[in-house]
């Protein structure tokens, strides 16, 4: 094969048995335990977009572990998520990563994570009986700046870094040729050669993160990079998946947290450590002055942890009637704390609460920094965030898969390997996987394991499977190349390339994309509000940046990349706003609201909403699923 | 908080095809403009100031200048990593510093044997992970 050039990449196969898209918790943890399990038999082949020391929603590291079951019971666990989602997620998925997520946090500890113990078990390892530190219930404090690297060191021992592919962007799910519904690989650009590569492979784990920037961001100049959840989340798990045709479940679900303001930093260690409290600009602690708001919202109201939504939802009654801004109070838990210690006790909480932020969310810290606030003088404003969609924290879009075999669930939820798609030998876990929130970081690690153990055994069960893709390669080809061949036509007709009536840019595409799901699809700008005409404007304009997204223009390789996230960007959209349109009802209150629909009504819509798009016709069938707990919620 | 490279510092990780900055950038940002021999940031509004090409600079060349859309100016938020310790200044808007020291990691880098003293591979058709042989899962 002849060296590629700009605009006609060398095409470069590789056959493997497993593939693993992404290179965040649950590619690492897939690969480490994908390896044990299938040896020297089963070949394993990573693909990350950027490089795996620093890649996925844990690049920049975290302070805190938010799932640890220790002490507690896995059937606590589900418990809790199951209320804090309001009541729609599989228990069977849920205690499955609480049953298993404790053992990852072993191995980080092992491999050279720090993290906090009492006083009397100082230097015990938790294998070894040593406490945490808690924040909350689920959650554990850490030393974790350097989490990811740590975990990544693990992962690229496991399967060798020859098999580790880094900046390649991979953009379409590949099926069979011969078996309907069954994957058969995957194809990415190369954002540093002319190259184009084609992975021909028995199964693939899809774990490609959530999805950001679909929203309008609240900073429209420099600051919009400074998202919560990680900016290069592009909603690639869910647009590849929908495009292959897997159904997909609760995607009207999102998550909007209330932040510090502008910065976006944690709130956690501070209303759970800290103990620090919430109030409007009149001092007023609104959570239990508007608390009878949340009795339209039982049972979920009496939960032993407010939901997140809800939370969200008192908040925002005091923004809209004019009585903001929110204050996070430091300055009073700081001094109350304080009044027990010691000098140097006070000194080193002043460094855990900075930490709390230099571990995650650095622009937080340097907003603070530029602002003269110390948080023991000043109170810092709090503000809900434009929405992101996620499967892994306070959030439970995602994909339909099949649960674990032994657990007492219907049949329904166990129709073929744990973790799989409906696709045959496509897998998923963290963001991935739907209806099951609250995995974090340690739970997607776990939940990339458990899935890749199934993985090794379908590639043991379908030994004698060779890939034969359905599309023709050298259409795949142009269709990822059109960006840059949009480019090269047409640059030299206008005066400034930018400016052209024949592309437009991948950066114009997301604002329109940004611009009408705010507007139209309940974004900030109507405080999370939207109804049926809404939704229907919505997604006429939605259908024309999709029609113009073949339009888009790349400049070089990096522009490449942009327009292939913001393609994800639009499907992942678009399947969104699907899923609100059809739930007639008010669910996630603080997240977003149908004003056609206000109340909570769980007697039509106590179900998961699954959707699916015939890949070859582009139909969507929308379908109610029925819920079934398997543990006692108490309603 | 969009980095940005001082001239000076910058020698272009000695004329490598990647330099370490380009190398570690989760969002593909950094760039190196190959006349001047500097790396610069290339798209600084999508920029999450996670600072990981900050840490991995060898000649310590990057900073990052706080988003000039809502942050005042005069702070900044400066690491000084190793393998076993990051090393914070913060430097106020008044001018005034603090620093901060935390561990990143308790082991050398690089000594992770993955699968030293580990369980092998049992039985595939079970629910248990590698590590967790002999466990006895609870079930619902």
């Amino acid at each position: 094969m002849s060296e590629g050039t700009f605009g006609n990449p060398e095409i470069v196969e590789i056959e493997t048995d497993m593939l693993i898209i992404g290179g965040g918790m649950a590619a690492c943890g897939a690969a480490y335990e994908a390896k044990r399990w299938g040896g020297d038999d089963v070949k394993v082949t990573l693909v990350d977009k950027a490089a795996l020391d620093r890649s996925g929603a844990v690049a920049q590291g975290l302070s805190a572990i938010n799932t640890y079951i220790g002490d507690n019971k896995p059937e606590d666990y589900v418990r809790m998520v199951h209320a804090d989602l309001m009541g729609i997620t599989r228990d069977d998925l849920v205690f499955d990563v609480g049953r298993h997520v404790d053992d990852s946090v072993d191995l980080f500890e092992e491999w050279g994570l720090p993290i906090w113990k009492t006083k009397e078990t100082e230097g015990v390892s938790l294998k070894d009986g040593g406490k945490p530190v808690r924040s909350g219930r689920w959650q554990i404090m850490i030393n974790g700046e350097g989490y990811k690297p740590i975990v990544a060191e693990a992962a690229k021992k496991a399967i060798g870094i020859e098999n580790i592919y880094e900046r390649v962007f991979i953009v379409k799910l590949l099926l069979d040729a011969n078996e309907d519904n069954r994957i058969a690989g995957a194809v990415g650009l190369s954002v540093r050669e002319n190259k184009l590569y084609v992975f021909k492979c028995n199964t693939a784990l899809l774990v490609a993160g959530g999805a950001v920037n679909v929203f309008r961001p609240r900073s429209t100049g420099e600051g919009q990079g400074r998202t919560w959840y990680p900016v290069w989340n592009a909603g690639s798990t869910y647009a590849m998946a929908v495009e292959a045709g897997a159904e997909m479940t609760m995607m009207e679900n999102r998550f909007v947290p209330a932040r510090f303001k502008d910065g976006y930093g944690p709130v956690g260690a501070w209303f759970l450590l800290f103990k620090s409290k919430a109030t409007n600009a009149f001092g007023e602690d609104y959570a239990t002055k508007n608390a009878d708001m949340l009795k339209d919202f039982a049972p979920y109201d009496t939960a032993a942890v407010v939901p997140t939504c809800l939370r969200n939802h008192l908040m925002l009654k005091e923004m809209k009637e004019g009585r903001g801004p929110i204050f996070m109070d430091t300055p009073t838990a700081m001094k109350k704390l304080s009044e027990t210690m010691t000098p140097q006790e006070v000194k080193h909480l002043e460094a855990e609460a900075w930490e709390d932020f230099l571990d995650m969310c650095i622009g937080q810290a340097a907003v603070w920094a530029g602002m003269n606030i110390r948080p023991e003088e000043t109170v810092s404003e709090l503000m809900p965030t434009e929405p992101y969609l996620l499967g892994s924290h306070s959030g439970c879009c995602g994909i339909w898969v099949s649960g674990p075999e032994d657990l007492s669930s219907p049949d329904e939820w166990k129709w073929g390997y744990n973790r799989m798609t409906t696709v045959k030998g496509l897998f998923t876990a963290g963001d991935g996987v739907g209806a099951s929130g609250h995995k974090f970081s340690s739970g997607s690690h776990a939940e990339g394991r458990i899935a890749a153990k199934n993985m090794v055994r379908f590639v043991q069960d379908n030994s004698g499977y060779s890939a034969a893709f359905k599309a023709d390669i050298k259409d795949i080809t142009d269709e990822i190349y059109k960006p840059v061949r949009n480019y090269l036509e047409h640059k030299d007709k206008t005066t400034a390339e930018d400016i052209n009536p024949h592309y437009i840019l991948p950066r114009m595409l997301q604002m329109r994309l940004q611009k009408l799901m705010d507007e139209y699809v309940a974004g900030t700008s109507t405080f999370y509000q939207t109804n049926k005409v809404m939704l229907e404007t919505g997604l006429h304009l939605l259908e024309m940046v999709k029609e113009d997204a073949v339009h888009m223009r790349a400049k070089d390789l990096h522009e490449l990349l942009r327009a292939w996230e913001n393609y994800h960007r639009v499907r992942t959209a678009e399947v969104h706003l699907r899923h609100i349109m059809f739930r007639e009802e008010t669910r996630y209150p603080g997240f977003f609201y149908r004003s056609d629909f206000p109340d909570l009504d769980e007697a039509n819509w106590h179900c998961f909403v699954n959707s699916r798009m015939d890949p070859e016709s582009g139909e969507w069938t929308m379908m109610k699923k029925d819920w079934v707990g398997l543990v006692d919620h108490g309603h | 908080m969009p980095t940005f490279v001082h001239t000076d510092k910058c020698d272009g990780c000695k004329g490598g095809d990647v330099t370490a900055c380009m190398y570690i950038c989760p969002h593909d940002l950094m760039k190196l403009d190959t006349e001047r021999m500097k790396a610069f940031n290339q798209e600084p509004d999508q920029c999450w100031e996670c600072m990981c090409c900050v840490k991995a600079c060898p000649r310590q060349a990057i900073e990052v200048r706080a988003y000039a859309d809502f942050v005042p100016m005069g702070g900044a938020a400066i690491p000084l990593r190793t393998d076993t310790h990051i090393m914070w200044t913060i430097r106020f808007r008044d001018g005034e510093i603090k620093r901060f020291k935390f561990p990143v990691r308790t082991t050398p880098v690089g000594s992770i044997d993955p699968y030293k003293d580990k369980p092998p591979a049992g039985d595939i058709n079970s629910a248990l992970l590698f590590t967790e042989a002999n466990k006895q899962l609870p079930t619902i």
